[in-house]
């Protein structure tokens, strides 16, 4: 087996995946759900339906609100009861629209049957505006619109899709287990991928702890007629599923600090979002529901899960219907231990890039105090965007060095948290680097509000 | 032996001599001419380099104020009118004189009335809690309490209360040059005019959520019931997003809106005498009572011709 993996950089925490054994059970409906109009990149959608609506499930509720933003849709059948200011996991405001559920009744045209559908629309514009009406965005955590993603500005031409199955962060299951449950409609749903591409090479890309979703893929690719579709094994190693380290593992290209991944011919897309894709374009079933996993290093293993849940869902919910959130959890987090979200709020509902639910010991989430540095460089050879964490965060605490900074590449950084797991002084290397990034994307984008405003005047002169 | 010393000396003074006149026609012929004023101007300044003007440093607010046509774009809130008067004498511009300025904090969330609920573990820093998440108490607005405006200070005016959570401005040292201001991720801190002896009205809160929501939060939040606004007889107070804010121009500090304030979100600062809140409801019952008399009477007036004409 020909495994790769990226040059520089990364880190090898525990596996810890506890639910990798639990099958996908479908979430009941609870009696109210909340979707956000903050579920992707970009702009917030904004909301077309009116209180008082009856809404069927799949019907369209807010549209995008600017060219990278996506459709939202209703994920139940009920009556639209208030559309107001509500709190994300974070406890910061959005607005949010309410919905009662009185049904689980779906909108016409919406094909619920579990027959696989193999047969590829011949138009890639009829599976790019279907993906856009299904309001698909990128579920690897980014939450990017997809049909953005895809349809690339030319002259920039994909030269290959790399389907996203490393799943690098410890704990997550959740596109394991689809991957083992549905691996046909991920190669049907990557196809149509590539056909809306123009036809690139397709590597599916998985870590080799997961042999058994690597056989299961293969076999679904054996199956199905699809041309240049293959399984790419990886090595191990945190953060594979980063773009830029999966484009770097597989294809060995760099991508260029500022850039795309487009740019080295490269898109990449998360398996569930191909599943995504496939429901999209071939049962028009727009984008309402995600897999979740229910884990955490404080919970037994019979009450873990990986769940279908149907978005707008509130987290509490959830935790309610798993058994309740253990004692001994000190911290749960949205997402994975390494990239994922502290909530603060329990009661904030689900959004499309939710993946888990991970509660975590007070053990292992505590900090270590910080100590000095002493200069061991373990964080920089960590760090797999090859910057110096230890140097920037030492700019960032001097304050007023941006343009240091930038020389140093801060922008570059992905946010893995490689630099804050393999300092051995405990130092908050993360927490620092991230404001310098954002320092740092102030001045780049000020400059170029300046140039813009410099190059207007001078149109205007002549 | 004594020629030797003797030579010594001489050939040494005299090469001694020749290099200083070389070095003194070099500085006449190099020398850069400076305005004399920017050093007098820099003089007059406090030198605290604050940057508080918003310029790099004194030195630079002196060489751009010499340069410049007015003291408009020119103020030193560290030196106040005073420094600013010297600077103008010395370079012959009129100004208009600032009243003088401090920081003041607009959130009253101490730990008695904001339950913490949940506990922050991160790096002891404002900035950094700001872009994690709302913050450890149910109030998305209010101060985080890691001090980023303390250690922004370069006067040591500020300095976190153990007991309430917030930071507090020591008024004789603050110096209004507004570090803290942007030191504050929740914008929380603004420059207000100081006002006679120090007095001030402030709404120390600014949750612009809808009151049930806003109390929920702190017991100190003002939750936009708007009672101030009607009650200010001077059109000071003016209700945003369910917050209330005190125009402190217009302000004539009666503590009207104290007084009738349901949470206690309003303040009066530096007051010689405690508020007696019954005192000052009286009043304003008072004078709605009269309001309304002179209304009715009003009403009365214009109605009664009509009356007549109906009793003929």
């Amino acid at each position: 087996m020909n495994r790769k993996t990226f040059s520089i950089g990364g880190i090898h925490p525990a596996d810890s995946k506890f639910a990798a054994d639990r099958p996908i059970e479908v979430l009941p409906l609870p009696d109210k759900v909340y979707v956000s109009m903050s579920q992707c990149l970009g702009a917030p959608s904004k909301p077309i339906v009116a209180v008082g609506d009856k809404v069927l499930a799949g019907q369209v509720l807010a549209e995008p609100g600017g060219f990278i933003g996506a459709f939202v849709h209703s994920p139940v059948s009920g009556t639209v009861k208030a559309i107001g200011p509500g709190k994300d996991l974070a406890g910061n405001r959005i607005t949010q629209i309410e919905i009662d559920v009185e049904g689980d009744e779906w909108a016409p045209g919406i094909d619920l049957s579990p027959e696989l559908v193999t047969e590829l629309p011949d138009d890639r514009q009829v599976i790019l505006d279907k993906i856009k009406a299904a309001g698909v965005v990128g579920l690897g955590g980014a939450t990017f619109p997809t049909h953005v993603k895809l349809n690339p500005a030319p002259p920039a031409k994909a030269e290959a899709l790399l389907i996203n199955g490393s799943e690098c962060e410890p704990f997550l299951t959740s596109d394991y287990r689809l991957m083992l449950e549905r691996p046909s409609e991920i190669v049907v749903g990557a196809a149509l991928m590539q056909k809306a591409l123009g036809g690139p090479v397709c590597y599916i890309c998985i870590e080799d702890n997961k042999p058994k979703a690597i056989e299961s893929m293969q076999k679904a690719i054996d199956s199905l007629p699809y041309k240049d579709i293959l399984v790419q094994p990886l090595k191990k190693k945190y953060p594979q599923g980063g773009e830029k380290q999966l484009i770097d593992a597989v294809m060995h290209r760099q991508v260029k600090s500022g850039a795309l991944p487009i740019s080295e011919g490269a898109v990449v897309q998360n398996a569930t979002t191909s599943f995504a894709v496939y429901e999209a374009v071939q049962k028009n079933k727009p984008l309402v529901s995600n897999i979740m996993t229910i884990t955490g290093n404080c919970l037994p293993v019979e009450s873990q899960h990986n769940c279908l849940f149907r978005i707008g869902v509130p987290l509490s919910f959830i935790a309610e219907w798993a058994g309740g959130v253990p004692e001994k959890a000190a911290k749960i987090i949205s997402g994975g231990p390494m990239m994922g979200k502290a909530i603060a709020n329990l009661d904030a509902a689900t959004v499309k890039g939710s993946s888990s639910l991970l509660y975590l010991s007070e053990e292992v989430t505590r900090r270590r105090p910080e100590q000095q540095c002493i200069r061991c460089g373990r964080c920089s050879d960590a760090c797999p965007m090859g910057l110096e964490p230890f140097l920037l965060n030492k700019l960032y605490l001097a304050g007023g060095r941006e343009e240091e900074l930038e020389k140093n590449a801060a922008q570059d950084c992905i946010e893995c948290g490689c630099c804050l797991y393999s300092c051995p002084a405990g130092i908050p290397l993360l927490d620092n680097v991230r404001q310098a990034k954002v320092q740092v994307m102030g001045i780049i984008r000020a400059r170029a509000a300046a140039a813009k405003a410099a190059a207007e005047a001078a149109k205007n002169k002549n | 032996m004594t020629d030797t010393i003797i030579w010594t000396i001489v050939i040494l003074a005299g090469l001694g001599l020749l290099l200083a006149l070389l070095l003194y026609f070099i500085a006449q012929k190099f020398k850069v001419v400076e305005d004399p004023r920017i050093d007098e101007v820099e003089k007059a300044l406090p030198g605290a380099n604050c940057g508080g003007c918003g310029y790099a440093g004194c030195r630079d607010f002196a060489a751009t104020s010499v340069n410049d046509e007015g003291l408009t774009r020119h103020f030193c809130p560290v030196g106040g009118n005073e420094v600013m008067k010297k600077v103008s004498a010395i370079l012959g511009y009129t100004i208009e004189e600032k009243a003088p300025q401090v920081a003041v904090l607009r959130c009253n969330g101490s730990c008695e009335v904001r339950p913490v609920v949940n506990e922050y573990d991160g790096v002891k820093s404002c900035k950094v809690k700001a872009s994690l998440y709302s913050g450890d108490t149910m109030c998305p607005y209010g101060c985080l309490g890691c001090g980023d405006c303390v250690a922004a200070c370069r006067f040591g005016a500020l300095a976190m209360d153990p007991a309430t959570g917030l930071p507090v401005v020591d008024e004789t040292k603050c110096t209004a040059c507004g570090a803290c201001v942007k030191a504050c991720p929740k914008n929380l801190i603004e420059l207000r005019n100081k006002g006679p002896r120090g007095m001030r009205m402030v709404v120390e809160c600014r949750n612009n959520d809808k009151g049930p929501a806003a109390r929920k939060a702190c017991g100190n939040a003002c939750i936009g019931c708007g009672i101030c606004v009607k009650t200010c007889t001077h059109d000071a107070i003016v209700l945003e997003n369910n917050l209330a804010y005190i125009d402190f121009t217009k302000c004539k500090l009666c503590r009207e809106c104290e007084a009738v304030c349901p949470t206690g979100a309003i303040h009066g600062i530096n007051f010689p005498k405690p508020l007696d809140k019954d005192a000052v409801k009286a009043r304003i019952a008072e004078r709605n009572k009269a309001a309304a008399a002179a209304k009715a009477a009003a009403a009365a007036t214009a109605v009664k011709p009509e009356a007549k004409e109906e009793a003929k």
